[in-house]
């Protein structure tokens, strides 16, 4: 197979940036579309963790499906009210022919999204499938179901593929995986310690287009930019520091994230966290399968969709906290999110107790006017600053 | 001659027709309803006797419709106005199989089988985003008349995307705009096109089958059934009746009752 | 000499019989309450009464609850203290209620609420996840979840491959065990194998009752109304899930409805349309939601809501008793899994209804607070619209938030859904 991504290797690194920030923004799913026209085949997953590895040794593209910003004309008579977005964008654009998927997934994250799997199911015409990840993680035996659900994953992947799936095909795929999670970690790390050097909407882009082309690429853009950003002439400036919690599933629009980067150093967020799930390498040895399953319940990062009694939301958030330095939190929620505006009462009153200032909002993906926020943000970090 | 009279209550406005036996309208009226809607249907009713020149015991039967249905106490029966704007649609343009119908508070999506029934609708009247509602709103906040909308609006030049899903938001919005610099013509079909992608969300939820028939006050503001029409992609059947549907298709129903009664009546012949 | 029942005693036995086994049951959690005891809080999808009623822990199911509150009209004030507190206006009306339920001590207009030793709940439903997170805050307590793996496939309702099934049930083996274990810790007590297989006995009675029930409203005319009658059966098959009352009374309940088929006393007099429910009732105006249809000659002889709200129990999945531990765990998982499909394929499930029962309309109530079954809702509709041709209706309220219940939008609707299905049939009777 070619490569997806337009050569960038003689590119600057501001030109790759903005290569990555036109591809995000385009909904028309170019580099998916390449893949396919090469005769790739597509396995979409949506929000919020899916095993990737297991696609990818069947040799297919694994897709993140995050929705978007874009009027779901023909998907909204497919469902109810009192909704978030982000389930009709993402089908609107598996029923406009922008994606085109030779399977969809989807893990029961909250009531809304696990819909989703009868509703594509019944009007698409490739599989539409649940992937059942452990909701009681804490169970002795839940790496070990997980571990034969992963199992029966493969079993339908490599039907779908025409390709099957061995344990050495699996550990390379972890290989090319955990390589990836080690750079998106580095990128973390620059976003941490020198937030000054990568401006928070050119982070993100280099997360999410990991979910758009074959990891080895990502891991190839990666390798390349991350040491051109750290040698980057940029002067720190007096910001304040702030986690933006809330961006696990339904993306903020870029402008949204541009206007919180213009204000502050968004130093730590779990946006698209599916993506770097996984907080350590997965072990090589051994049965791939198992390990993958362990590590999901051990080598995990935390979501308000994932119920485990080991890692209480409001204490992952304050641990964040910490360790990024930040003086201030965003605990926003999308629109009509269940379990988003559940956990922003918990982090809240968490927040209040360790007495660390936060700001609470709502987005939607598809919101184009920022004004009135602006103002609130603004507000509310000036006074910080004064403080 | 046979005359059948409907009365058509909306929370805004009151229309009362009345039809002769060919279903033909013979008179129409219309007012304003405010806070007394027993009153309003007896004075809607009571201009368009007079305007047929005919007397109260000249019509048959009378059907209430409208949310203020069961209030026309001087009916004899109440439909819903979803069956009522099916009806008068497809007595005006046969062919019909989707109404929209959009009033001063809500919009209704309807379809209909080729024999008049309603077979599914969908109806907003939760919240003023896709309804006439907007366009009273903006119609004081620029301080234009309703009625001038629809010109106004058609001739932009350089459409504003009016975004804020909240009617009541998007007032603010729209008065952002004009602090812009932006045109009054550019803000207006901003909002005509605001209201007919949500109507038009409206309809898909009904399946939009041809031919599509449009009826409801708004149904009379060029700019929005061009704004809807090209939403839709076809075009739409327009009565100069649309304002009038609902009272029509209640008139009709009326009638219908009236045959059946006279169908009911043992004849003299077979009574002997 | 056989001692003849008489219509007086027997018609209607079971709601009367029903509404006292509640007063009972609250006036008994209220003096647990009142005595500083503790009880198991459990949810309607997979509540596991059969063990936890072996170690004789209070049973409270925190859905009823929060539903009481609206059927008794005082929602309003347990939503509005809840969302003071920080919860949204858009999340589910039932775990807004019960947290106002614990933040005030366990108030409640049945009496009181006693706070939990333990909570047991299933993923049939995310919701049920964050709202045993929020106990957990509240009262430190033990939180079990037991996963149980649905229908995987989207488009389907295929029958799993062995290996799988084998996998999901092994797991739910291993987490039962793991809440047995639980228990005894928290209750102090040994776990006694028999009294499980004593409980399970009585659910066994008590399913196959329960499903012979709804299989009798096939008959013309139904003899109970699938919405509210139904409820009151669903609240003591819920409740008393496991125990020798609530077997009893299923008993009695079957000898009922069977009298009614046999004398074809019907739910009402004058049935003329059957209609299917799909959905949560609407508990702010329970009464008056039926009314609408009962005004119009519509009648509801079977619903969704029967389905999995009874934990897909429905399907009288009998347990094997010389098995106890593993037989539960399939029972669970064939169950809460058809509990599950119920809602995100009601498509299927209505087909089947439609089909045995002879249905006239369908009833689709989209609720705000429930997104595991409305959010389909719509779509699932448009799909048997396309395969049957069922006239339907499709209204949207909430089952506990009276701010978004409008009484007259709805009636609106209800009587364009009669006029439709009058002109229907008379068309057809001229045919």
């Amino acid at each position: 197979m070619t490569a997806v991504l337009d050569d960038w290797r003689l590119e600057s690194l501001d030109e790759s940036l903005y290569a990555c920030r036109e591809l995000i923004e385009d909904t028309t799913f170019p580099t998916v579309s390449k893949w396919r026209e090469q005769g790739g085949k597509v396995a979409g997953h949506f929000q919020v963790y899916f095993p990737e590895e297991i696609a990818h040794a069947a040799g297919m593209l694994p897709v993140k499906i995050r929705g978007g910003p874009l009027d779901p004309v023909l998907a909204d008579s497919h469902f109810g009210s009192y909704l978030c977005s982000i389930l009709k964008t993402s089908l609107e654009f598996a029923m406009n022919g922008n994606l085109k998927l030779d399977l969809f997934v989807s893990h029961p994250i909250c009531d809304a999204a696990r819909n989703l799997a009868a509703i594509w199911g019944r009007n698409l015409d490739y599989p539409s499938q649940i992937l059942y990840l452990p909701q009681n993680p804490n169970s002795s035996h839940s790496a070990t179901y997980l571990s034969g659900e992963y199992g029966r994953l493969k079993r339908v992947v490599a039907r779908v593929s025409g390709a099957e799936v061995t344990d050495e095909n699996l550990r390379n795929s972890i290989n090319v995986f955990n390589e990836n999670r080690k750079l998106l970690r580095e990128l973390y790390d620059i976003k941490r310690e020198t937030p000054w050097l990568i401006d928070a909407v050119d982070a993100y882009c280099l997360v999410s287009i990991g979910g758009l082309i074959p990891r080895e690429e990502h891991n190839d853009l990666l390798k390349r930019l991350l040491p051109q950003i750290r040698q980057r002439r940029q002067k720190q400036q007096d910001r304040i520091r702030v986690v933006f919690e809330g961006g696990f599933c339904e993306q903020p629009p870029l402008d949204l994230l541009r206007m919180l980067a213009r204000t502050c150093y968004l130093v730590d967020d779990d946006l698209l966290v599916g993506l770097r799930w996984l907080t350590e390498d997965i072990p090589l040895e051994g049965d791939p399968l198992f390990n993958l399953a362990e590590s999901y319940i051990d080598r995990s990062s935390y979501s308000p969709v994932q119920h485990d009694l080991r890692k209480p939301k409001e204490a992952m958030l304050l641990k964040r906290v910490e360790k990024a330095k930040a003086d201030a939190v965003i605990v926003a929620a999308a629109k009509m999110c269940e379990p988003g505006l559940e956990e922003q009462v918990t982090y809240t009153h968490a927040l209040d107790e360790h007495g660390i200032p936060y700001f609470v909002s709502e987005f939607e993906e598809n919101m184009t006017s920022f004004d009135h926020l602006e103002l609130l943000v603004e507000t509310f970090l000036e006074n910080l600053l004064f403080a | 001659m046979v005359y059948a009279g409907g009365v058509d209550v909306g929370s805004t406005q009151t229309k009362a027709v009345i039809v002769d036996d060919q279903g033909t309208i013979v008179s129409r009226a219309l007012i304003d309803t405010g806070a007394d809607v027993l009153g309003a249907a007896e004075s809607a009713f009571a201009q368009a006797l007079e305007q047929g020149g005919l007397d109260k015991d000249d019509i048959a039967y009378v059907i209430g419709t409208g949310y203020g249905r069961y209030r026309v106490t001087f009916g004899d029966d109440q439909i819903t106005e979803i069956s009522c704007h099916g009806r008068g649609a497809v007595h005006m343009f046969p062919k019909t199989r989707t109404v929209i119908d959009m009033g001063g508070q809500d919009t209704k999506a309807i379809r209909v089988s080729p024999s008049g029934d309603i077979d599914d609708f969908s109806m907003n009247d939760k919240c003023a985003a896709g309804t006439g509602r907007f366009l009273g709103a903006a119609s004081s906040a620029l301080e234009i008349p309703l009625d001038n909308l629809g010109t106004v609006a058609l001739s932009f030049t350089r459409p504003v995307r009016i975004s804020t899903t909240c009617t009541v938001f998007a007032e603010s919005e729209v008065l952002s705009w004009l602090g812009k610099g932006k045109k009054v013509e550019d803000i207006l079909w901003g909002v005509h096109q605001s209201i007919a992608v949500r109507s038009f969300a409206l309809l898909r939820r009904v399946g939009v089958e041809q031919e599509v028939t449009f009826t409801g006050g708004v149904a009379r503001n060029a700019a929005m059934i061009k704004a809807l029409e090209e939403k839709a992609g076809v075009q739409f059947n327009i009565s100069e009746e649309s304002h009038f549907m609902g009272a029509l298709g209640a008139s009709l129903f009326a009638l219908e009752r009236v045959a059946g009664e006279q169908k009911t009546q043992p004849s003299a012949e077979t009574d002997r | 000499m056989t001692t003849k029942i008489s219509a007086e005693e027997i018609v209607g036995r079971g709601s009367r019989e029903g509404a006292a086994l509640f007063q009972d049951w609250f006036a008994s959690l209220t003096n647990t309450a009142e005595e500083g005891g503790r009880g198991a809080y459990v949810f309607v999808m997979g509540s596991f009464n059969e063990i936890l009623n072996a170690f004789d822990l209070p049973i409270v199911f925190p859905e009823i609850n929060s539903l009481q509150t609206a059927v008794r009209k005082v929602a309003h004030e347990y939503l509005s203290e809840a969302e003071d507190y920080g919860y949204s206006p858009d999340i589910c009306g039932y775990v807004k209620a019960d947290v106002s339920v614990q933040f005030s001590r366990g108030k409640h207009p049945m009496g009181r609420i006693p706070k939990p030793a333990i909570a047991i709940l299933t993923n049939a439903c995310n919701t049920y996840i964050k709202w045993a997170e929020i106990w957990e805050r509240i009262h430190q307590i033990p939180v079990v979840t037991i996963d149980v793996p649905g229908t995987r496939d989207g488009a389907e309702l295929d029958k799993q491959d062995a290996l799988d099934f084998a996998n999901d049930r092994q797991y739910v083996v291993a987490q039962i065990k793991e809440l047995i274990a639980t228990c005894e810790e928290v209750t102090g007590t040994e776990f006694d194998i028999d009294k499980l297989r004593e409980n399970m006995e009585a659910a066994n009675t008590l399913s196959t009752s329960w499903k012979r029930i709804i299989d009798l409203n096939k008959n013309r005319p139904s003899v109970f109304n699938a919405l509210t009658d139904g409820t009151v059966f669903l609240g003591v098959a819920n409740g008393f899930r496991g125990t020798k009352e609530g077997a009893d009374y299923f008993t009695r309940l079957v000898e009922e409805m069977e009298f009614k088929v046999a004398h074809g006393i019907g739910a009402v007099e004058d049935e003329q349309y059957r209609l299917a429910f799909v959905g949560v009732p609407c508990y702010p105006i329970f009464r008056r939601f039926n009314e609408m249809f009962l005004q119009r000659g519509g009648t509801f002889i079977n619903s969704t809501y029967l389905w999995f709200a009874s934990g897909g129990t429905n399907r009288g999945f009998e347990y094997e008793l010389t098995d106890p531990i593993n037989s539960l765990a399939e029972g669970v998982l064939l169950s809460v899994r058809s509990a599950m499909d119920s809602m995100f394929h009601q498509d299927r499930m209505l087909e089947e209804i439609a089909d045995d029962y002879g249905v006239d309309g369908i009833v689709y109530h989209a609720i705000k607070s429930c997104r595991t079954v409305s959010t389909g809702l719509a779509d699932a509709r448009h799909s048997l619209s396309a395969r049957r041709d069922i006239p339907s209706l499709f209204i949207e309220s909430d089952m506990m938030d009276r701010r978004v219940v409008s009484e007259a939008q709805m009636k609106n609707r209800v009587d364009a859904f009669f006029e439709g299905l009058a002109s229907r049939r008379q068309r057809a009777d001229n045919a």
